[in-house]
């Protein structure tokens, strides 16, 4: 941690609202787009990553120095984002669908081509539970033992939804390959 | 074939992808952060951290000096001033004063002692604040007069005046009568000061906040805060403006409720007349609107709009005048009898009809009653799925129907118009509006919008409803551009 984090820290410990914002305007950035990828559009975004600040905010003494700061900050992201889901009821019926992966994605895959935003907006476009999953295991690096954990479901049903979540992107990625033939769109999302 | 460096592996491009992923949140997150942050302060959450701040630390260590120091200052304020009294007192009671002369400046500055010191520094510090009464002047003045000097137990009495001491010595045969009265009467005065100077420090005893609390001190930190980050609620705030054109179907819902006067003459007019009513034709309006959005899901709206109301009314039959071929369907005869009769509806329509030399036709011709009205309307809505493509809003609220002009096509087919000035119609008449607006947003900006709505008066449209009654309905759907600032 930098010193400047840690005044950071020590000046929300003290609830310093100048210090509370500056939080904001380093990391928002990052974890506003955390809200993106977890949610369906950007008023739940927001919503998000409003939650996700004021529990940082309340919970910042629990905070210790030995871990990056960031880290916790996406995970508490992360958790509002699921909680927010479960809320929302998307995470209500998670089934085990019978999908195998079929290995296209190993071969010499590259997203060199796609802007982030695009990716984004692929994510946001799968099915809620497999854009959950996708998330946790893909980005996050979540276990699927963990993810069945902290999702309540079994590690089967997160290993295939995952598998569907891969197989769905893939498909849209190639689908974008052929549309855009290789160029870069700049999609408004 | 499988990627062998594990660079191109689909999760670790995913994650080198998005993982530094940013993107900038609107203004109105941290708004509303901030708004929810007050709130939370405001419910005393910080109160339980004052210990952590160390502005307060300090501010608690200035008090606490602050004390201990005045404290150091009022008890040995005290203290010599009751020396003072315990020596005037002594004094009285029989020590030997005697005169001795004027000792010179070195010898009073030699003989001062500490506690000498002490009264001399307090005499000035009491001058100085001006605690002491005018007649220590007097008291010092008497004393300067009569040089003393308490050689046994060393006491001397400051004359503050001049800076100077006299001694005086303890043998009261030596001394002069007029030095005893003056002494005695130096006592009096010297006790009541001291009376004057205890009541006064103990009135403005600099102290006197002592029992302010630590945590009061954290108020000091709350305005700092304010000033820096001043509170905004207005976080979902946004104005537009808005232009439609709307397509309706305009009812007048006009009755004659009873028989005008040219059709009361008659068994068969009188109730005949009695039995048209209206039809719905095709009308539009032409609206502007601008509109505030208060919160995530609700907005205010204002407008002008100008209704073409067009419509028809069929039934009552008309009146033949068989002495000059003139004619008047029930509604202008109605009308011309709720008019002034100055004015030339009633003239034409009334009064050559109100003898017996009309003769009543009972033919269902239908007639067009056309109006025209200034629209004010103001609404509330609650829009669902504010910031998505397609929003919808239902809306709800009053407008006020100023109306403009009225054509009603008389039975000979000429138009008679009636404008607000004729006295007939209310020139203000307030109708209820609900509505549902379908949003779609053509960009950041602009949206169209397809609005469905009913309006109803809620008062009749006449200015005396003795004998014509109407209340205004209408069905529409708005076709309609906004943009947002």
């Amino acid at each position: 941690m930098t010193f400047n984090e840690q005044e950071l820290v020590r000046g929300c410990k003290q609830r310093n609202r100048i210090a509370q914002k500056q939080l904001y305007d380093v990391f928002g950035g990052k974890l506003f787009a955390i809200c993106l990828r977890y949610t369906k559009n950007r008023a739940d975004a927001e919503d998000v990553l409003q939650d996700a600040f004021i529990k940082i905010y309340e919970n910042i003494d629990s905070f210790r120095a030995d871990s990056p700061l960031e880290y916790w900050l996406r995970s508490v992201v992360v958790n509002t984002a699921l909680n927010h889901l479960r809320q929302q009821k998307h995470l209500k019926e998670l089934d085990d669908i019978d999908i195998h992966h079929n290995g296209i994605a190993d071969k010499e895959f590259t997203l060199g081509n796609f802007q982030m935003q695009q990716l984004l907006e692929l994510i946001r476009e799968l099915p809620p539970g497999c854009q959950t999953i996708f998330n946790l295991y893909a980005i996050e690096g979540y276990q699927h033992n963990e993810i069945a954990e902290k999702l309540g479901i079994s590690e089967g049903t997160s290993k295939s939804q995952y598998s569907r979540a891969r197989m769905l992107l893939q498909q849209k990625l190639n689908k974008e390959k052929r549309f855009d033939d290789g160029s870069v769109r700049n999609k408004q999302f | 074939m499988m990627d062998p460096s594990g660079i191109n592996n689909f999760e670790d491009q995913w994650r080198k992808a998005l993982n530094e992923a940013s993107e900038p949140p609107p203004p109105s997150v941290w708004q509303g952060i901030e708004a929810r942050l007050e709130e939370d302060s405001e419910r005393g959450l910080v109160l339980p951290l004052w210990w952590q701040s160390r502005k307060l630390w300090y501010a608690a260590a200035s008090i606490a000096a602050l004390l201990i120091v005045g404290a150091g200052v009022w008890f040995s304020g005290s203290d010599v001033n009751d020396q003072k009294i315990n020596t005037i007192a002594a004094n009285e009671r029989g020590l030997r004063l005697k005169n001795d002369k004027q000792t010179s400046d070195a010898e009073k500055s030699s003989a001062v002692s500490p506690q000498k010191e002490e009264r001399l520094a307090e005499g000035k510090v009491l001058e100085n604040v001006g605690l002491v009464p005018k007649n220590t002047d007097e008291v010092a003045t008497k004393g300067q007069t009569n040089p003393f000097k308490n050689s046994k137990e060393g006491v001397s009495i400051f004359e503050g005046g001049k800076n100077s001491f006299n001694k005086i010595d303890n043998d009261p045969d030596n001394l002069p009568s007029s030095v005893i009265r003056g002494e005695a009467t130096r006592l009096q005065q010297i006790e009541s000061m001291e009376q004057t100077i205890t009541a006064t420090l103990l009135a403005s005893r600099p102290y006197s906040e002592l029992d302010v609390h630590v945590q009061k001190r954290y108020v000091f930190f709350k305005p700092e805060v304010e000033s820096e980050n001043p509170t905004k609620l207005t976080g979902h705030k946004e104005y537009w403006a808005g232009l439609g054109l709307m397509p309706a179907s305009f009812n007048p819902d006009l009755k004659v409720k009873e028989a005008p006067i040219g059709f009361a003459n008659q068994t068969v007019s009188d109730k005949k007349s009695v039995s048209g009513s209206s039809e719905a034709g095709a009308s539009y309006a032409v609206q502007t609107q601008g509109g505030m959005r208060i919160s995530k899901h609700w907005s205010v709206e204002l407008g002008v709009s100008y209704l073409k109301g067009n419509s028809d009314y069929q039934g009552g039959g008309y009146l033949l005048n068989a002495n000059n071929s003139k004619s008047a369907n029930v509604l202008e005869n109605a009308l011309a009898g709720l008019a002034p009769s100055s004015s030339p509806i009633a003239t034409d329509k009334n009064y050559n009809f109100a003898n017996t030399g009309s003769i009543y036709v009972d033919v269902s011709k239908k007639v067009s009653n056309n109006y025209q009205f200034l629209q004010l309307p103001v609404q509330a809505g609650f829009t669902i799925n504010p910031d998505k493509k397609l929003s919808y809003s239902v809306l709800g609220g009053m407008m006020a129907n100023f109306f403009l002009s009225n054509d009603l096509e008389s039975a000979s087919g000429e138009i008679i118009t009636t404008t607000a000035s004729d006295e007939i119609y209310r020139s203000m008449n307030w109708a209820a509006t609900t509505g549902l607006r379908f949003n779609y947003k053509l960009s950041a900006k602009w949206k169209a919008s397809l609005t469905g709505s009913y309006q109803k008066a809620i008062s009749s449209g006449f200015k005396s409803n003795q004998s014509l009654d109407t209340h205004p309905y209408l069905y529409g759907v708005s076709w309609g551009v906004r943009y947002s600032f």
